[in-house]
């Protein structure tokens, strides 16, 4: 291959996430990068920045909780865990800190969703956004690829608030373009004809939903990264002002506290139908796919509800 | 690092924790009552912990315990830093004197009495302290109790590891709990030997005695995180609850509450 012909690999979120955050640090002092023990042996920050990286140690609660309090001292702390152990674990320590304190925490989580695969349910995380979106003040994002991870991360680093940022494991998706710097709230893909929209949310659901727009392309596409309730209220009058009047909503989470939910109570008049997780325990292995292929989160089923 | 000791006289300290303590009597007699004998039991701790940190060197005392809302109210009240009087405004609407502490109240920075947070939030604090190159403590102050959260001791392990120096971890060390006993409940022998075992540097102070409190807040930092185990009475001040387990939450009238308040000196 001519060196010019060279492409220049997509980066999965969570590389992205400890990339971007590296460069970042570079001009920013107030960044640290915080890991519990699941940041591997390698970490890029820890190799440019190892005065600003911390592996805490197996200890969840306690990195968002000494996070808030570096946070309430003038810091801007990143820190990293998988998505279970961040919203389930450490549930108390997001609600209090980062909610009711307002702290100026980003949390980013690998392995939501089943991303997890064979490691099993403990490993999984079908709640967070049930969870994470009952703590008002935070802002959550679930960003499809490496572009738009990376927007994310800046929009976090250079904010003050708050953030939860969810990825999935090592899936790499070149991101769907859109204008400016941070990412819309509303990201029309697609127009297309019908008075159907998918509504795409994170790595897996917007996946899915540009493979069924493919083969459905009268079927219109928006994609949301920002889904606090916040950031989906104000998505959802922009919905509700388009002509379409039903939306599908693909989402890897369960039903209950997911994006559906919420549109469904933030459009009374529409009609939101989710297509995600499901309500049962994935308790068998296989690859990521195949998990979602259990818990009907595929594109068959997904084709069949449009 | 040498040692840091505000200018205030441990007569100015005394004085300042009966004062304090009448007010937490007139949060009791507040219809919604308070924590009474918890509160009692830390005030001392909270005056000395307040004078430390008025050295303004970005020393930070968190009261994880925060059923204890009502010490903290008033030591903060009559160490300066809150300038209206709190007492007659706890637990009403309008006010943001909660029953456990908010971060609206001038002075509070930290959310606590869901048990244990307060450990690690100091250590936060302390932790930013040192990468900021400041000399400030973190100070927790934790119920004997409340160490039976497995939170406490995560932090406690995390600090040790980092060699929190400047992170003090003060214990309040009444010996009840909300059903009882700590003895009885769940009890936690050998305390000292405990902290010592996770890297702690340990010492212990009657949790009455300012200017022994004084002393250790303002003693030097090493390079080990410190637990002060500060033995203390429940109800302390007040002869009808000193002692007493039951004393833990209490709701008395306005003739009871200017009763024991004059008891106080």
């Amino acid at each position: 291959m001519e060196a010019d012909d060279q492409v220049t690999a997509v980066l999965s979120g969570r590389d992205a996430y400890r990339d971007e955050l590296t460069e970042l640090a570079r001009h920013d002092p107030r960044v640290l990068c915080f890991e519990a023990d699941l940041g591997g042996r390698k970490h890029p920050f820890a190799e440019a920045h190892p005065d600003r990286f911390f592996n805490l140690g197996i200890a969840e609660a306690t990195m968002i909780d000494m996070a808030s309090g570096l946070a309430s001292a003038g810091y801007r702390p990143f820190v990293s865990t998988f998505a279970p152990f961040a919203t389930l674990r450490a549930a108390e320590s997001m609600k209090l800190g980062m909610g009711y304190m307002g702290a100026g925490v980003v949390v980013v989580a690998p392995y939501a969703g089943v991303s997890g695969a064979w490691f099993g349910t403990t490993h999984h995380c079908l709640e967070d956004l049930a969870v994470v979106q009952s703590f008002p003040g935070i802002t959550i994002a679930a960003p499809y690829g490496e572009a738009e991870t990376r927007a994310v991360i800046r929009a976090a680093a250079a904010g003050s608030g708050p953030f939860y940022v969810r990825t999935g494991r090592n899936a790499a998706a070149v991101s769907l373009p859109w204008d400016g710097d941070v990412p819309p709230l509303v990201n029309w893909v697609q127009p297309g004809s019908s008075d159907v929209c998918l509504v795409s949310v994170g790595e897996v659901g917007t996946s899915l939903a540009l493979e069924a727009s493919a083969e459905r392309p009268e079927s219109g596409h928006a994609h949301l990264c920002f889904l606090d309730h916040a950031s989906l209220s104000e998505a959802a009058e922009e919905l509700r002002s388009s002509r379409y009047t039903r939306f599908v909503v693909v989402e890897e989470h369960r039903p209950t506290g997911g994006v559906a939910s919420t549109l469904a109570l933030l459009m009374p008049s529409a009609s939101v139908v989710g297509v995600n997780a499901g309500m049962a325990w994935p308790s068998e292995g296989g690859d990521h796919g195949e998990v979602l292929g259990r818990l009907g989160l595929d594109l068959a089923h997904l084709l069949a509800v449009v | 690092m040498t040692g840091t000791l505000a200018g205030t006289s441990v007569e100015v300290l005394r004085e300042r924790a009966v004062l304090a303590r009448r007010l937490v009597v007139d949060m009791a007699a507040q219809p919604t009552g308070c924590h009474l004998g918890g509160s009692l039991s830390v005030l001392d701790i909270l005056v000395a912990a307040f004078d430390r940190a008025s050295a303004d060197d970005g020393t930070e005392v968190v009261l994880s315990k925060g059923h204890a809302a009502a010490a903290l109210y008033a030591a903060l009240h009559v160490s300066g830093r809150l300038a209206e009087n709190p007492a007659p405004l706890y637990g009403l609407a309008g006010h943001h004197y909660t029953g456990h502490p908010s971060p609206a109240v001038p002075g509070v920075r930290f959310p606590t009495g869901s048990l244990g947070h307060g450990v690690p939030y100091a250590a936060g604090w302390a932790f930013a302290q040192r990468l900021s190159g400041g000399s400030g403590l973190g100070i927790a102050v934790t119920g004997d109790g409340e160490l039976q959260e497995g939170l406490v001791w995560e932090a406690c392990q995390v600090a040790a590891a980092r060699r929190l120096g400047n992170l003090v971890v003060v214990v309040d060390r009444n010996g009840g709990q909300n059903d009882g006993l700590v003895a009885d409940i769940s009890p936690l022998p050998d305390l000292g030997a405990r902290f010592a075992a996770f890297g702690f540097a340990v010492s212990e102070v009657d949790g009455h005695d300012i200017g022994a409190l004084r002393a250790v807040l303002g003693g030097e930092v090493g390079d080990r995180p410190r637990a002060v185990i500060a033995h203390t009475v429940k109800g302390k001040g007040v002869p009808p609850v000193e002692g007493k387990p039951g004393a833990h939450y209490v709701t008395i009238d306005a003739a009871r509450a200017a009763k024991w308040k004059r008891m106080i000196r």
